[in-house]
């Protein structure tokens, strides 16, 4: 194991997603390799249907791959189980949807809190960290609301407060910006690349959207399911 | 403990985001558990009229006799004047505890009877006619004259059918005839019909007739000896536990039994009766069931993305599989609440005003031996309450499995991405 993979908290080693779909198998990963350092901050670019959500989704083992391997830190996704892969994400992933995702029975403030209620931290701890952040991403005086009652902004905000609340190792965002208005959309990204310098959490998100690709450190294009290129950018100055 | 309590908040508000088929769910649940308790209310109250009834006429709660004389009934099997003795003083310290109201002794035999237009088998029954009146129901029974008393030695009620086939009337003599105990002698007796009275059990009414038991002790040569110390209790559910303290503690050389040795037709009667009702109320709620598992199975299958959220979101498989089965305990909770409430109400309702059956028969149908009340009254116990509780709660928590399987399994990460 190099320096590189030892200080990686995400790995992936030629792992292909094949589906059946009818008499076709459909190929929606090919051969993808590549691995995420701590604190990165990497969009995964490509038109639809080339293979983004398929890769996010095998990256957080929701999806398992075909063939190939996937790592997150030492942990080798293709030996743990449903329950095991779920702690880990519990544990280790933040998540952001493209279409919010919320839970609609719960508030602002309990979906925030959600995964710290899940990891049974304390209530004092919880209220304060949650509150703190929900302040942070500009929605004090919300806590209270249900996903029904806040904008697509506002809700997309309230699941990234979800995301980052535990300080997960790693976030997964799938096309984070997509149902977002271009001021929105861009205040996300400025908050998420905060985030990442700011708590050093590694982003790994979904875009076809060049004005997001280029706030991202390193861009991976997909093509028909294969990585087309990984480039790395100057980190740009806030 | 906290993730406990979040998935029991998810659990409680999920029921509400479609709160008409919630209402609806539960309401179906509730409408068949208050169903199922009004039924099995009015099943086990006419059940105990009847065992009431069958008390009534010349049985008892619980009864002494010479042992083996339920099963061969030898007119030579008494219980001395001692036993009797035995059984008074073993009640005498716990009968208030006991829940003893009345204390009868009886003399049973066969024999003949006949006057001067016939002759009919009948079945004897020597009673105290002061205690009995109080205890028994014959005196309610009686259709012409008066009933027995002590001063009238030689008067008797005899059943309506014994008076229709010697064609008596109150105030006329008859002969009965009886083989004494421990001989073949016959012996006779002049006796004055007192009353008549009709109790609607044929057998009973075509063959019975009662008279004092000095009268009936005199005829058979029994001396002081008895064939049954009949005991009357405020609780017939006591009736098992009282008689087998009684065999536990009374001389060997006595039985002592409770109506269901007592009376076998009936208890047997009851039995299938309620065999049959349970056969009957298991399959209106398997209707139910399956109403209420498609209601859980389709609440799941189209939050099929939200699941994925939370396998997405780190809720592990158990924990999904625990919320559905949450959300159906959470109507189980309602339906039971409900359900109790509306069945209680309706077994307030015929426990108070009865349940009046007189338009599809008459008081004089029968059934293992006892009367069918044609008013029937609700008698609701909390065992059942609970046992018809626990029996939904089950239901429920099975019904949920598969859908609770279904929540668990996961895999939709691909619906994730859909808005």
């Amino acid at each position: 194991m190099s320096n590189n993979e030892a200080e990686s908290i995400l790995r992936l080693e030629g792992v292909s997603r094949h589906y059946v779909q009818g008499d076709q198998e459909v190929s929606a990963l090919e051969d993808v390799s590549f691995a995420a350092a701590r604190g990165e901050f990497i969009a995964v670019a490509g038109p639809s249907g080339s293979g983004k959500t398929t890769l996010l989704n095998v990256c957080a083992g929701l999806d398992r791959p075909t063939s190939g391997r996937v790592w997150l830190g030492n942990r080798d996704l293709s030996e743990l189980n449903r329950h095991q892969l779920a702690r880990l994400r519990l544990e280790e992933v933040g998540f952001i949807f493209q279409a919010f995702n919320l839970i609609p029975v719960l508030s602002a403030e309990e979906n925030a809190e959600f995964i710290l209620l899940l990891r049974g931290v304390p209530d004092g701890e919880r209220r304060e960290k949650v509150g703190a952040l929900l302040k942070e991403v500009g929605l004090e005086g919300m806590e209270h609301r249900r996903p029904g009652q806040l904008s697509g902004g506002q809700q997309q905000r309230v699941a990234v407060a979800r995301a980052i609340a535990a300080e997960p190792k790693l976030v997964l965002a799938d096309e984070p910006t997509a149902n977002l208005d271009t001021d929105t959309a861009f205040s996300l990204l400025n908050l998420m690349e905060r985030l990442n310098r700011e708590h050093g959490t590694t982003f790994l998100f979904s875009t076809h959207d060049p004005r997001v690709m280029q706030r991202a450190h390193r861009i991976i294009h997909l093509l028909d399911g294969r990585i087309e290129s990984d480039q790395r950018a100057a980190v740009r100055q806030m | 403990m906290n993730s406990l309590k979040i998935i029991m908040m998810i659990a409680w508000r999920n029921l509400w985001r479609n709160r008409r088929r919630t209402i609806l769910t539960a309401g179906t649940v509730s409408l068949g558990l208050g169903l199922l308790l009004l039924f099995l209310g009015i099943g086990d109250g006419s059940h105990r009229q009847m065992i009431q009834g069958a008390v009534g006429m010349g049985s008892a709660h619980v009864a002494v006799q010479a042992r083996g004389y339920q099963v061969r009934g030898g007119i030579e099997l008494t219980l001395s004047a001692s036993q009797v003795a035995q059984v008074s003083s073993w009640l005498q310290s716990r009968r208030e505890e006991l829940g003893v109201t009345h204390v009868l002794r009886r003399v049973f035999a066969p024999g003949l009877a006949s006057s001067a237009d016939g002759a009919t088998g009948i079945r004897l029954i020597g009673l105290e006619p002061d205690p009995e009146k109080a205890a028994s129901a014959f005196d309610e029974k009686l259709v012409q004259g008066k009933f027995l008393t002590s001063a009238e030695e030689y008067g008797a009620v005899i059943g309506e059918g014994v008076a229709r086939k010697l064609e008596l009337e109150p105030g006329e003599k008859f002969v009965v005839m009886a083989q004494e105990a421990g001989s073949a002698e016959i012996q006779s007796l002049l006796l004055r019909v007192a009353g008549i009275m009709r109790t609607g059990l044929e057998d009973f009414d075509q063959a019975t007739i009662l008279v004092p038991l000095p009268t009936a002790q005199r005829l058979l040569r029994l001396g002081d000896n008895v064939h049954q110390v009949a005991l009357m209790l405020n609780q017939l559910d006591d009736s098992e536990e009282i008689a087998r303290l009684g065999e536990e503690q009374l001389p060997p050389e006595t039985e002592t039994l409770s109506w269901l040795e007592l009376m076998p037709e009936l208890r047997d009667f009851i039995k299938i009766d309620d065999g049959a009702s349970y056969v009957f109320n298991a399959l209106f709620f398997l209707i139910i069931a399956f109403l209420v598992a498609n209601t859980l199975l389709m609440s799941v299958l189209e939050r099929r993305r939200e699941f994925a959220l939370l396998d997405a979101l780190g809720f592990t498989p158990t924990r999904r599989f625990l919320l559905v089965i949450l959300e159906a305990s959470w109507i189980a909770v309602l339906s039971v609440a409900v359900g109790t409430v509306l069945g209680y109400a309706g077994h307030l309702y015929f426990y108070h005003k009865g349940l009046p059956l007189d338009i599809f028969y008459s008081s004089e149908v029968s059934a293992g031996g006892a009367v069918l009340d044609p008013i029937l009254y609700s008698y609701l116990s909390w065992r059942r309450i609970a046992g018809a509780a626990i029996m939904v709660f089950a239901l429920t928590f099975l019904l949920a499995l598969l859908p609770a399987w279904r929540g668990a399994k996961g895999q939709d990460a691909h619906l994730l991405g859909q808005l």
